[in-house]
């Protein structure tokens, strides 16, 4: 019984003495979750440190790489156990959040100087109404060239396919048939392909009035067929060869940072995460988007990039925006995010950074920025639609099915998802 | 005398509340959504019988998916026991440093399940990895070890069997067990190693082989580290066992509904393999005092 006293006392304790060095009233411990590479992960955590120390609250990341993250958001979303502040790719908000109900109303908590979006910026971050995030920065894929290997091979970065096409012989003839000229494996080929055929219908896939597939069978034939064109011409490797490496990303292969994988097509604001692992001084640069000789468009496929949501589960939303405001929209967070997520939606913070940041992320921005192309449907990025396309450029590599047959399986597959959404 | 009984009641509850915490309540829950559509974000609407209709009669993936389960398992399992068995009887020899041997060979298996593992599994095949340069070393060409469809299982399938560890320790207890006077015996019988091993050790192992069969199988089963970091499931879905399918039904493509029903359909088949085994064990298993003895 004396035992069980004692113990009882020492817990008592240890409990008061908790309460006594928790943080005073006012403050709160928050958690933000988001994806980003290395570069984006350093600048993330001193910003929260920093706007966490400005406003009185202790602000924990909870930081990965992009692959995985939706799954572990879903998780935590469906066990009511999100970030408080948590980094919310812009075509997930309708799976999250199709009734608007999926984060906490960001016009109802003070914390936030929403002046800083346009209506327009606002409109696309809301859902049934209701705003359930404010958008990052505006995002497109862009070209990626290395532009020390192709001098190597004495050549000029390409403005064309048909130039670029030019330009992957002579390099391949200079540097040898272990030089690529181009990347583009799973995600990267079904965009590549969606580019293609944009490029010459001027048409995304998604047509918004019908909500079906936009493009006939026969014009995703012939982007598909561009996609194969690639790797006849040796442009790109065949996904044979991708999946002998086993699941590797772009940026962490040997031949990437050696500089015999020369380009990529990627969003602007990766540009660090794909320059960063260069080696000896290499250079990467962003360049305008190529065009088919019959484009009627640049075919970017630009949109919003992401958006920063305050969780309805959190137990101090108003904290909670308060440090969205400081990441986006005060001196402390825009001076040390920089352009780690692009160039930023905020006016507050376009204002601020002026012409600051890495240059050559502006430089990618602003091509996306200058393209010409329809405006971008999310359905492109949904989970199954984007398994589907990206399933189906498999079986057409390993030639289990011809361009034909890929285009109109994909058609169909897409269609009945979209059908469950009319 | 009272109190005592509450005190060993006590001790369980941890233990209990945990099953049924993180068993037993998940466990019948994912029955339940099982006969719903629920896509996590809003409540599970009751689907009834849907989910496996569309199972049974309408998903290609889900047949390939299975038919890749079942040749893996069916691959792996009795190779990583031979394996383990051929291991643990030559660590049953009295060698020099022989704790050393075995301590080394029980490794993998503590490292196994591990990503790092499954990332290094990556490098070592990979097309200019450890192993195709000791095979070019050997004069033969480079095998594609992820990249062909035919070979990218067998792989996955070696990084299993080589985490033999824990199934060679139950079999080395095993074979350390046996009473030498029954070695002894066969050899005054005349008997060589070979039919030693075949008519004596085999059947006195066979309750340990018959553990390790279930156990092993179940594991088999519930594979996921290794296809998922390795291959993600490819090329054209070789490697694309059901717990990867079940994953990304749930979670990549918000199915929860139709992911617990495949999960019901797997544990069902685990169930009916488990009890098959079970069943076969009464014609080749021998247990101490048994009258076939």
């Amino acid at each position: 019984m004396k035992g069980i006293f004692r113990s009882s006392m020492i817990m008592a304790g240890t409990a008061l003495g908790l309460v006594a060095t928790a943080p005073t009233a006012g403050a709160s411990e928050l958690r933000m979750s988001w994806w980003g590479g290395e570069s984006r992960h350093v600048a993330t955590q001193k910003a929260i440190a920093a706007c966490g120390a400005k406003h009185g609250h202790t602000v924990k990341g909870e930081f990965t790489g992009f692959d995985g993250y939706l799954e572990k958001l879903t998780t935590q979303m469906a066990g009511k156990t999100e970030a408080d502040i948590i980094q919310v790719n812009w075509p997930w908000l309708p799976l999250f959040s199709k009734d608007g109900k999926g984060f906490a109303d960001l016009r109802t908590l003070k914390g936030i100087d929403l002046s800083n979006w346009s209506e327009a910026d606002l409109n696309s971050a809301s859902m049934n109404g209701v705003l359930q995030g404010v958008s990052v920065s505006t995002t497109g894929r862009v070209f990626f060239f290395n532009t020390t290997t192709l001098e190597k091979a004495g050549v000029a970065v390409p403005t064309t396919w048909d130039e670029f096409f030019e330009m992957t012989k002579t390099v391949k003839e200079k540097l040898g048939p272990d030089y690529y000229t181009f990347n583009a494996v799973k995600e990267t080929a079904h965009l590549l392909t969606i580019l293609a055929v944009t490029q010459a219908t001027g048409k995304d896939m998604v047509d918004p009035k019908t909500n079906r597939v936009a493009w006939t069978p026969e014009e995703l034939e012939a982007g598909i067929a561009f996609l194969g064109k690639l790797v006849q011409t040796g442009a790109i490797r065949s996904q044979k060869q991708e999946a002998a490496d086993g699941n590797v990303n772009l940026f962490e292969k040997p031949a990437w940072s050696e500089g015999k994988i020369a380009g990529s097509y990627e969003w602007d604001s990766t540009y660090s995460k794909y320059a960063d692992p260069l080696k000896d001084g290499q250079v990467l640069k962003p360049v305008p988007m190529l065009k088919l000789a019959n484009a009627v468009t640049d075919g970017v496929y630009r949109k919003p990039s992401m958006v920063f949501s305050v969780s309805r589960n959190s137990k101090d939303p108003q904290a909670a925006a308060q440090i969205v405001n400081c990441l986006l929209n005060e001196p402390e967070g825009i001076d040390i995010l920089g352009t780690s997520r692009g160039i930023p939606a905020s006016k507050a913070a376009v204002a601020r950074l002026g012409k600051e940041g890495e240059p050559e992320v502006r430089a990618a921005n602003e091509i996306a920025m200058a393209a010409s192309g329809p405006t971008i449907s999310p359905f492109n990025e949904h989970p199954v639609i984007r398994g589907l396309i990206i399933d189906t450029l498999e079986e057409y590599a390993y030639e289990q099915i011809d361009e034909k047959e890929a285009a109109e399986q994909i058609i169909e597959g897409v269609n009945d998802v979209l059908a469950k959404f009319d | 005398m009272r109190s005592q009984r509450f005190l060993g009641y006590a001790y369980l509850a941890p233990y209990l509340i945990g099953l049924v915490i993180f068993t037993a309540i998940p466990f019948l829950t994912s029955l339940y959504l099982s006969f719903t559509s629920y896509d996590l974000m809003s409540s599970p609407q009751w689907a009834g019988l849907s989910n496996y209709e569309r199972l049974f009669t309408r998903d290609r993936t889900f047949e390939k998916s299975l038919s890749v389960t079942l040749l893996y398992v069916f691959s792996t399992v009795p190779l990583k026991l031979a394996f383990a068995l051929f291991i643990a009887a030559i660590l049953n020899y009295k060698l020099k440093f022989i704790n050393i041997f075995r301590t080394a060979f029980y490794v993998p298996s503590i490292l196994g399940g591990s990503i790092a593992i499954a990332v290094l599994w990556r490098y070592l095949f990979s097309t200019e990895g450890l192993v195709n340069m000791a095979i070019a070393t050997l004069g033969f060409a480079p095998v594609d070890w992820f990249g062909d469809p035919a070979n990218a299982l067998f792989t996955i399938t070696l990084l299993r069997c080589w985490q033999f560890g824990s199934a060679m320790v139950i079999f080395l207890a095993a074979l350390q067990s046996i009473d030498k006077s029954l070695y002894e015996a066969a050899s005054i019988d005349g008997a060589g190693k070979v039919t030693t091993f075949i008519f004596v050790t085999l059947p006195l192992l066979t309750p340990v082989i018959f553990f390790n069969l279930v156990m092993q199988m179940v594991q088999a089963f519930q594979e996921f580290n290794g296809p998922y970091i390795i291959t993600q499931g490819g090329p054209l879905k070789s490697t694309y066992l059901l717990p990867l399918y079940i994953y990304e039904e749930a979670f990549k493509k918000f199915n929860m509904g139709y992911a617990s029903a495949i999960a019901w359909v797997l544990f069902a088949i685990i169930m009916v393999l488990t009890l098959v085994a079970f069943w076969s064990s009464k014609k080749w298993v021998y247990y101490a005092g048994d009258k076939r003895s």
